[in-house]
């Protein structure tokens, strides 16, 4: 009963969505080549399967295509998302061969070109388009992402912070931890038990130089050795990567810069 | 551009099993690794290594110190065509060694590490800094019994040159 | 002659011995739950070739994360 409601209500959100159907068109089929693999059958080895889905009646987003064909093809595909709109990070995963967002990637409206699809790289696989993120979670974690103080405000109300001071967390607070930049790192992908990958050094760096925070010098502590930090070798693709546009990369220099002198 | 083509191949090849046994280099002994690359509860934070100022931010200083001067003396030995006095020549070998032994260091972390090849990574740094040793020993020998290593660069122009004009 | 094991055979073993180390620290009346379950998880994998590498460590990360669930004092029975 409650599966067919449901049914009903993802059919009726559907028409919704494509309100904007102008009359009939030739179907435009795009391809889409999509990596399948189940820990039910552990001994098949991962495969490609295609997809046919016609643009006409899809939404813009990679990530309409792919809920499209979970809803009427094949019901198994697995992936994370939530948000649809690029805020929550947990439709990350490898399309045409960059790490971005399913939810903030354009359909490549060439259907004579295929599109591939495959799980963020270089992460143990859960189930098809689903990574385990467990070691990056846990080296967040490690950074302390929280506020450290040893004093109380005078007034006992608010840790106050100039506007200057406040503008040098922009381009760093936005990061929504979507992994899309540590595992395009080749760095990280060579040493992801130890180097803590650009993603969270750029949140270390957030707390770094945050005014109101006092731990610094324990943060830096913990940078201090060969395998954290200095496993980045500027190869940026962090940076062009990034579905936020922020940059992780340069984060990284300016930590590394502010303990170069120490 | 660091290619959609190898992030795809990398996709493809290494996603379900563990990274270590397809990208390990083969004739070297390695250590068992945690499941997953994961060490210890799922709730616990990642530890990071014994703080080391020599392993960090020297390291890195060393580095850039390195390079940034390599800049001025490989400039003015190229501008002067090699006659750049003996003190200078010395200055430039030197560098050029330690600014090559740091960046294989660097290597030798990366591909090598401590974390997977144990003791192999011991010997790895031993075998280099043993090689850098005798480098050490032949930019002497180069400064003080021949015509350093801008001379020694120079002879190889002219040979070349001059087979060259002999065929 | 004793058959030398693999590393990974030795892997797959002690796992085992782990996890029926840890169904005798189970309340007693359900310890044979515990090891009926642990004895069909390995069997349903039993014919796995050999030589199946990515997929034997596959299982070996997978049956670690759930041994570590399962060896929670709060779990007493399983089913």
């Amino acid at each position: 009963m409650s599966g067919l409601l449901r049914s009903n209500v993802t059919r009726a959100a559907l028409r919704r969505g494509l309100a904007t159907e102008v009359g009939q068109q030739a179907p435009r089929l795009k391809t889409f080549k999509i990596y399948r693999w189940s820990p039910d059958k552990p001994a098949e080895k991962p495969r490609l399967q295609e997809f046919q889905v016609d643009l006409n009646k899809c939404g813009p987003m990679v990530l309409d295509a792919l809920l499209k064909i979970k809803d009427e093809q094949d019901g198994t595909l697995t992936l994370r998302r939530s948000c649809r709109e690029g805020i929550c990070g947990s439709c990350a995963m490898n399309i045409g061969g960059r790490n971005t967002l399913a939810c903030l990637c354009k359909i490549d409206p060439d259907t004579s070109k295929e599109s591939k699809i495959y799980p963020l790289p270089h992460m143990y696989v859960i189930k098809d388009l689903v990574p385990d993120l467990t070691q990056f979670y846990k080296q967040y974690k490690s950074v302390q992402p929280y506020l450290q103080r040893t004093s109380v405000p005078a007034d006992g109300k608010e840790n106050l912070q100039s506007i200057a001071d406040r503008k040098k967390l922009d381009g760093l607070y936005e990061c929504i931890l979507c992994a899309c930049c540590s595992t395009s790192c080749p760095s990280y992908w060579w040493n992801q038990e130890q180097y803590l990958g650009p993603a969270v050094l750029m949140q270390a760096y957030r707390w770094l130089i945050d005014s109101r925070d006092q731990a610094s010098k324990m943060r830096k502590e913990m940078l201090q050795n060969s395998m954290s930090l200095y496993r980045c070798h500027t190869i940026m693709n962090c940076t062009r990567t990034c579905p936020k546009g922020l940059n992780p990369g340069l984060a990284i220099q300016e930590i590394k810069r502010s303990m170069a002198l120490e | 551009m660091f290619s959609k083509g190898l992030m795809q191949r990398q996709a493809l090849r290494t996603l379900h099993q563990t990274g270590s046994r397809s990208l390990t280099i083969p004739f070297l002994s390695t250590l068992p690794q945690n499941p997953g690359g994961v060490k210890g509860d799922v709730n616990d934070a990642v530890k990071p290594p014994a703080p080391s100022r020599i392993h960090g931010s020297l390291h890195w200083d060393f580095q850039r110190v390195t390079s940034v001067a390599l800049l001025p003396l490989v400039g003015s030995s190229l501008a002067s065509g090699g006659d750049i006095s003996v003190v200078a020549d010395s200055i430039l070998a030197t560098m050029l060694l330690g600014h090559v032994y740091v960046g294989f260091q660097s290597c030798i972390i990366d591909y090598i590490p401590a974390r997977v090849y144990g003791k192999n990574h011991n010997y790895a740094m031993y075998l280099l800094t043993l090689g850098s040793l005798f480098a050490g020993v032949g930019i002497y020998k180069l400064e003080t019994e021949e015509e350093g290593l801008t001379g020694l660069v120079k002879k190889l122009w002219t040979v070349n040159r001059s087979t060259e004009a002999k065929q | 002659m004793v058959k030398r094991l693999s590393g990974l055979q030795r892997d797959v073993l002690q796992m085992y011995r782990q996890c029926i180390r840890q169904a005798h620290k189970k309340p007693e009346a359900n310890r044979p739950n515990f090891i009926g379950y642990i004895r069909t998880e390995f069997g349903k994998h039993r014919n796995l070739p050999r030589k199946d590498f990515s997929t034997i460590e596959h299982l070996l990360r997978v049956g670690h994360r759930r041994l570590e669930n399962f060896s929670a004092a709060e779990v007493k029975d399983i089913h």
